[in-house]
């Protein structure tokens, strides 16, 4: 393996505007006792991994070196929060455990928060299971990275494992373009009055702001086989939805979640932020610093009667929104909220959210884990993502395509969702996505 | 208008635009394969309809539509 040089680390990294969204969302947890901000990627093998060969590959990567050797500097009125590199000398720890139930985590991993003062931001565990099986778990804080920079990095860990070279460069970000600061003003106004607009009231919500969470994350993975999979593809199209399946998959959430509102009496406008990565296409970087823009889709009742009329709906603004550049606008938009006090920022988006968030959360990883077959000399049999649950909503599905098999988690908070809720949840979410539509 | 023309426009508006500067496509690339996704397809399809003035109708909306540059060309090819 080749060994890289410190010495060509960058000593400092300004956090992006949605890594400072992130550092809101995490004292937004922290009020709500939700859990930490961190989220986790789960790889299943067939075989069991040797510690020693995955410690090797960990120490070697001058990525996860840095991971380990930064601090947060937060921001002030005339400084943007940035991530402070020096060697501390700071390992990652490859911690082992043995769980009976197969496929399932240790409490104690899942527990484990990864705070902003940590000394490491990133932990790997592995689980063997009585099968002889393993699962590895890379667990991060998601103000660092978001779940592409993720894949990312499990693809230069893979190239450090075969000796291969990563371009330093392509790990963190670019240096930012000065905008104009008319236009940044402009656009600050813009991007309000479309959030206002696309957000107005009565919104229903999984959890509103009155619930408080005590009690930590719950995950439920529902798989699909490739022939329940292709079903489910063909099902998207017959629907309407034109440019790939995420439109017929939110369709289908909104849905579940418009009849669990409704069961409790809630009748309003389903309304959510969907990650938009803002990456050039094909690019191996960045790794480091959340890339992700929002589009917003507002679903009223009257889009609510069939599937195919929610994914026209979802389809309409998702093109308008493309045109008038909105996600270009709101990372501009982020990146200005960067220059306000951390305490200012959390008020001014509690205010204009009248603290809630979303309906519901979605998100997907399209393609990114569709061909990855083998990791570190191993058959990979399965990947899922447990993401970070914002509160409220309290509750998210993540669709991740993996070897032409579609697996959705939800990741919900108990007070929220109660037990015969979530298998509800389950059944017509199941039931919408290989109806057979004509 | 030809289609080889048609594939050197929307080759220079991706690569403007869309890609990485690293990543290299030609006309029979698969255009998922080198990282496009349903939103840049959706951005591909508003560039072709503001350049060359046609609106591509439901029926021509077909994954096998957007596979190539050349395959694109194609489809613009019918429309003009």
């Amino acid at each position: 393996m080749k060994l890289y040089d410190k010495a060509d680390l960058p000593k400092k990294v300004r956090l992006s505007g949605a890594d400072c969204f992130h550092l809101v969302l995490d004292k937004h947890a922290k009020k709500h006792q939700a859990g930490g901000n961190v989220m986790r990627k789960i790889i299943y093998f067939n075989n069991a991994l040797c510690p020693d060969t995955i410690n090797t590959v960990l120490q070697s990567s001058l990525l996860i070196h840095w991971l380990c050797n930064i601090e947060l500097v937060p921001g002030s009125l005339l400084t943007i929060p940035y991530w402070k590199y020096a060697d501390k000398g700071n390992k990652i720890t490859v911690r082992e455990h043995q769980h009976g139930v197969a496929d399932e985590l240790p409490a104690g991993i899942l527990s484990r928060d990864i705070p902003v003062n940590a000394d490491v931001f990133i932990d790997c565990d592995i689980v063997h299971y009585p099968s002889g099986n393993c699962s590895l778990v890379i667990s991060w804080n998601h103000i660092l990275m978001d779940g592409k920079g993720n894949s990312l990095l499990i693809k230069h860990l893979d190239a450090v494992a075969n000796g291969e070279e990563s371009k330093i460069a392509s790990f963190f970000p670019a240096r930012e373009k000065k905008p104009n600061i008319l236009r940044y003003i402009i656009n600050m106004y813009q991007v309000k009055k479309f959030v206002q607009d696309s957000s107005k009231r009565p919104i229903s919500s999984v959890a509103d702001k009155a619930v408080k969470s005590a009690s930590s994350t719950a995950y439920k993975t529902i798989h699909f086989n490739n022939e329940k999979t292709e079903k489910i593809t063909g099902n998207a199209y017959t629907c309407g939805a034109r440019f790939g399946n995420t439109i017929f998959y939110i369709a289908c959430c909104a849905h579940v979640i418009n009849k669990l509102n409704q069961q409790r009496g809630k009748n309003g406008v389903i309304w959510l932020p969907v990650p938009y990565d803002g990456r050039l296409r094909g690019a191996t970087g960045p790794v480091i610093s959340n890339c992700v823009a929002f589009l917003f889709y507002r679903i009223p009742q009257t889009a609510l009667t069939g599937i195919r009329e929610t994914v026209k709906c979802i389809s309409d603004q998702m093109t308008n929104q493309i045109k008038n550049k909105r996600p270009q606008k709101y990372t501009l938009f982020l990146n200005m909220m960067r220059h306000l006090p951390l305490g200012i920022y959390y008020r001014f988006i509690n205010y204009s959210s009248r603290g809630v968030f979303a309906s519901f959360l979605y998100t997907s990883t399209g393609e990114n884990f569709a061909d990855l077959k083998h990791l570190f000399g191993q058959q990979v049999r399965d990947i899922t993502i447990l993401p970070a649950l914002t509160f409220p909503p309290g509750l998210t599905f993540v669709f991740l395509k993996h070897n032409n098999g579609l697996n959705v988690n939800i990741a919900y908070s108990p007070d929220i969702v109660t037990k015969d809720e979530l298998f509800d949840i389950e059944q017509k979410l199941q039931q919408l996505l290989l109806n057979n539509y004509s | 208008m030809d289609g080889e023309t048609i594939i050197a426009d929307i080759k220079k508006y991706i690569e403007k635009n869309i890609m990485a500067e690293d990543v290299i496509i030609d006309a029979a690339t698969e255009l998922q394969d080198a990282g496009i996704d349903s939103f840049s397809i959706v951005e591909i399809i508003l560039f072709i309809e503001r350049k060359y003035g046609v609106v591509i109708p439901d029926d021509k909306l077909v994954p096998e539509n957007f596979r190539t540059l050349q395959a694109l060309s194609s489809t613009v090819l019918e429309l003009i």
